[in-house]
């Protein structure tokens, strides 16, 4: 009898020691934490850690610990480059998260190359990634510019708009933007016309030189991928010339999200419609409610970003591949996560096996006054999900 | 010819980086590449900025120059590593010839202004030919040999290339041509009196530090596969003065050193915090302050004091 229990008492041991003798799984991830860029990239930072958390707490991966490994891209493909190859080779991490600018995602999904070590492209959504740079171990669950210019061109359409402007950020994203609702424009608004393309600098302040050539373009609709600082620049110095009153503006560059709305307060200008990932007041699914809490939680204000959601559906998707593939191989992984879908707080996603592009869609919808608010809000918000 | 203790020295200090694989560690051999390479360009620089005593603030541009040249030469045309890597160095030293010839014309905050200028150019060449260069999403999946595929023939190869670079400098450096640029960083106009053509030598030492920035910026983006436009711009033209200027800009070793520390500084720094400006900024405090000779300075004068003690 005693025996026995000591038997059992060291084999419990043993089996104590075994399961925390395993080693953790580590992922890498790369976001921009200083700089212009840590707006977006320390939220999505955020979520990653919210995510990693979550799945610690409910006992790992494969009964393992997962160790999540952080650091700061600095908006720089060569930084991006070297700090990826670092985590690769000494700190050993399984699979790599992560990045934002367009460049720092296709420098990195060249080391993934190189090293056989799997990237998923959480943020950046140049669409060379997932074609002609395409490999056996890059993935994307950002959009892509192709999804977004689609469904930009589906409004001009819905919206009856005839006479456009297009306004472009002269950098990768304005111009691959530019190129994926050209291409989809004769499908959704045959008789729309672009009667003029104006391409300000990327970090430009100053859009008074642009302003008056549109407001006299006599176009009936804007279709723009200002984003962020370049459209709240933009309103401040159109709008108090009544540049709002007169067209519809249809943008990309998510600036129907919360950050935007809640910066501009009630500068923000009537007849704009817009984009945003995920919004903390909207949900298209069950989930979504308890993944905002804890971010709200985490980040102690109620008012949440919508950039934390893109770092958690990273680590989630790491999660449920290496899951599935009963291993940490990047080949295993890599066939596990083509054509994989998973629940997210923004619906069911899958990640298409051929184009390692996951169908993320976004919220689209008009910025309109709440009576009981000092911001705007997207209402309806009709989440639009590619085909 | 150099004393014969330094070329054992340096020998010595090759045969040991040589034998490094051996070591097994695959982040050693990673780092000691990017810091061979960073090496190459900070003593490319020195032969403007301290023999001469020029400050260029362009220094990047001649960098991106031969990195995007070797890139595209050995990507988009398919050339062979033997002839895409002379071609892009000879392309990098003919633009520093051809920019260094209206340069060389000015001094001072002039002449540092206007190498700024010209770099913010081929910056801006290399942002808007996205055709040739891909613009700012880079340019990347740079083809290499097969024989340099695996890590560590490329680390012998770029330490030969640049264990063979840095012994062409130092004869430069250390030539008749090398002892009238620092006749003319010492005193310009009595060298011009004593027959030299000082405008000349000036324009020859900026040709011969972009020739060598070409090499380094040729063989970190065949390291990283990709080159892009950040590395044109001005504020990797910035860090390479300030590896320069901590190493030490009165001596041929002073930016070797410089260059290692700096870049090995920089990644330790950012594996724990994110904050590596303010450590830079803090370097940069301290160089101006108390080091104006860098490390080596530093070293001289700390071996001055145990010599000053030892003595009764």
């Amino acid at each position: 009898m005693k025996y026995s229990v000591m038997l059992a008492a060291l084999g419990v041991l043993g089996a104590g020691t075994a399961l925390a003798q395993q080693p953790p799984i580590k992922i890498g991830v790369l976001y921009p934490l200083t700089g212009g860029g840590a707006v977006y990239g320390v939220p999505a930072m955020t979520g990653h850690q919210l995510a990693v958390e979550e799945l610690n707490a409910k006992g790992g991966m494969m009964g393992r610990k997962i160790e999540s490994v952080e650091r700061d891209d600095k908006l720089n493909p060569a930084t991006a480059s070297s700090t990826m190859k670092e985590l690769i080779t000494k700190d050993k991490v399984d699979i790599v998260l992560g990045g934002l600018a367009s460049s720092v995602g296709l420098a990195m999904s060249e080391v993934s190359k190189q090293e056989k070590v799997v990237y998923i492209s959480t943020i950046p959504k140049s669409i060379q990634i997932t074609t002609d740079k395409l490999h056996k171990y890059v993935f994307r669950t950002a959009a892509n510019t192709d999804q977004e210019g689609d469904t930009m061109a589906m409004l001009v359409g819905k919206n009856k708009l005839t006479k456009l402007c297009h306004l472009e950020l002269d950098y990768a994203y304005g111009n691959d933007l530019e190129a994926g609702i050209l291409k989809a424009l004769p499908k959704y608004a045959p008789d729309a016309k672009v009667v003029l393309t104006l391409k300000p600098k990327l970090g430009a302040t100053d859009f008074n030189p642009f302003i008056p050539q549109v407001m006299s373009a006599g176009c009936d609709g804007v279709i723009s991928g200002l984003w962020g600082p370049h459209f709240v620049s933009w309103v401040k110095q159109a709008a108090p010339l009544g540049f709002f009153s007169k067209i519809k503006w249809i943008s990309g560059g998510e600036i129907g999200s919360h950050e935007i709305a809640g910066e501009l307060k009630g500068d923000y200008p009537d007849n704009v419609i817009s984009n945003t990932y995920e919004l903390w007041y909207t949900s298209n699914d069950p989930s979504h409610k308890e993944f905002q809490a804890r971010l709200a939680k985490k980040l102690n204000t109620q008012e949440t970003p919508q950039w934390a959601v893109l770092g958690y559906i990273g680590v989630m998707y790491a999660a449920a591949a290496i899951e599935k593939a009963q291993s940490t191989d990047p080949d295993k992984v890599s066939a596990a996560l083509e054509g994989l879908s998973i629940g997210t707080p923004v619906g069911k996603l899958t990640i298409d096996a051929k184009s390692h592009q996951a169908n993320i869609g976004q919220f689209w919808g008009p910025m309109v006054k709440k009576p009981d608010r000092a911001y705007r809000m997207m209402e309806p918000a009709e989440y639009i999900q590619p085909k | 010819m150099p004393e014969r203790r330094y070329l054992i020295a340096s020998a010595v200090v090759v045969l040991l980086l040589a034998l490094l694989p051996l070591g097994g560690s695959r982040y050693a051999i990673d780092v000691a590449t990017e810091v061979l390479i960073y090496v190459l360009f900070a003593l490319s620089l020195n032969v403007l900025l301290g023999f001469t005593g020029n400050v260029s603030f362009g220094h990047a541009a001649y960098f991106a120059i031969g990195g995007y040249a070797c890139a595209i030469l050995l990507t988009t045309y398919g050339w062979p590593l033997l002839f895409a890597l002379p071609a892009a160095v000879v392309l990098a030293g003919t633009v520093a010839a051809v920019v260094g010839y209206f340069c060389v014309r000015l001094t001072q905050i002039y002449f540092a202004m206007l190498t700024l200028a010209f770099a913010m150019l081929v910056w801006g060449v290399a942002f808007k030919w996205k055709e040739v260069t891909g613009g700012d999403d880079g340019f990347t999946g740079i083809k290499l040999p097969a024989m340099l595929g695996h890590y560590t023939s490329y680390f012998w190869f770029t330490l030969a290339v640049v264990a063979a670079a840095i012994a062409a400098l130092w004869v430069i450096c250390h030539s008749a041509f090398g002892l009238t640029l620092i006749a003319v960083r010492e005193n310009s106009v009595r060298t011009g009196f004593i027959g030299v053509d000082t405008r000349r030598m000036r324009w020859a030492a900026f040709t011969v530090a972009g020739t060598f920035a070409g090499l380094a910026g040729a063989l970190f983006g065949m390291y990283h596969r990709g080159m892009y436009i950040e590395n044109a711009y001005w504020t990797e033209s910035a860090q390479v003065l300030i590896m320069v200027l901590l190493g030490g800009i009165h001596s041929f070793v002073g930016p070797i050193i410089g260059a290692a520390v700096l870049y090995l500084l920089q990644i330790f720094t950012n594996q724990y915090t994110t904050y590596w400006p303010t450590v830079l900024g803090l370097i940069l405090l301290v160089i101006v302050l108390v080091l104006p000779d860098g490390l080596i300075g530093l070293m001289a004068r700390l071996r001055a004091y145990r010599q000053a003690w030892r003595r009764p």
